[in-house]
């Protein structure tokens, strides 16, 4: 649940991101499919960091 | 209707409050939100108000609380975080308590609604953004640009980073919604079942010890969620926190 939850979110956000540049700027299918790749990047990197197998993005060692 | 699982979730109005276009009524929602909060107070109030050395029962679990979210806050985001703790603190308690009077028969679990989470989520990431730009200016945006990458791949992994700090909020209220969303209804479905089953002859009676069962578990197991969620969404908070106090390492 956590996981999948973390994937998602990150492509919906991708798509959501994509319609929108889409909508400004009438581009309309090619903001949508590199959104959608770079949202699907996005969720794999949540995943990833949610797993623990990647550091999270600055949550390394304290100083 | 007894055994429409959704049913549960409704929203009713108890008092209708049009105000010009918009509807303002106070809902069986505001009703536990508000129960929540004078719960959670009154909890924290009464049961400190004593103020042992040595803490009697109630004391003793409300400190538990604080060192529990001041432990995790520290950790997560060192002490320069702890000017957060009030605000963790609250946002740990309103979903905790929330949660716990969902479990009682016939009260409505507030965060089973997506809004709900959604505005804590959005009030998280909003403290961040806004925490962030405050106490480091543009430098905050070095949150979105990680040391060691080479400078050919930034346009690629700049992006990436940007999306992926955008669905925190969005991750963040659909995994508690989601959560007490599907174990309230996972629990009324097996309840259903028994009362349908009882209803439906002498053999099936019999049967109905099965879902009675997974009725019992299955209320263990949201008593576990509901901590577990609370936990889960404070724990959130300050690694995000930590972003907002610390953007670049």
């Amino acid at each position: 649940m956590k996981m999948s939850s973390e994937f998602i979110a990150g492509v919906v956000v991708g798509a959501f991101l994509g319609w929108g540049v889409d909508q400004l700027a009438g581009t309309t299918p090619f903001g949508l499919i590199v959104f959608l790749l770079l949202g699907f990047c996005a969720g794999v990197l949540n995943v990833m960091r949610a797993a623990g197998t990647v550091a999270p993005s600055k949550l390394g060692p304290k100083p | 209707m007894a055994n429409d699982p959704i049913h549960q979730f409704q929203i009713k109005e108890l008092v209708e409050i049009p105000l010009g276009g918009l509807n303002l009524s106070f809902t069986n929602s505001s009703l536990f939100m508000v129960a929540t909060v004078v719960t959670a107070s009154a909890f924290l109030f009464l049961s400190t108000s004593g103020r042992g050395l040595i803490p009697s029962r109630m004391q003793s679990v409300s400190e538990l609380a604080y060192e529990f979210i001041a432990g995790m806050l520290r950790d997560a985001a060192g002490s320069g975080g702890m000017k957060f703790f009030p605000f963790v603190f609250s946002l740990f308690m309103f979903i905790l308590v929330a949660n716990l009077f969902g479990m009682f028969p016939y009260f409505f679990t507030v965060n089973s609604h997506l809004i709900v989470t959604f505005a804590l989520a959005m009030m998280v990431i909003l403290t961040v953004i806004g925490y962030g730009f405050y106490k480091h200016g543009l430098g905050f945006l070095g949150l979105f640009a990680p040391h060691g990458v080479p400078v050919a791949l930034m346009p690629l992994v700049v992006p990436i980073e940007i999306i992926s700090f955008l669905s925190r909020p969005i991750s963040l209220s659909v995994r508690l919604f989601a959560n007490m969303m599907a174990g309230h209804t996972a629990l009324k479905v097996f309840a259903g079942f028994v009362s349908s089953m009882t209803a439906a002859g002498a053999v099936s009676t019999v049967g109905a010890i099965l879902p009675l069962a997974m009725t019992v578990a299955i209320i263990g197991l949201e008593f576990l969620v509901a901590f577990l969620q609370a936990y889960v969404f404070a724990v959130l908070t300050c690694m995000y926190l930590n972003d907002a106090v610390h953007p670049h390492h």
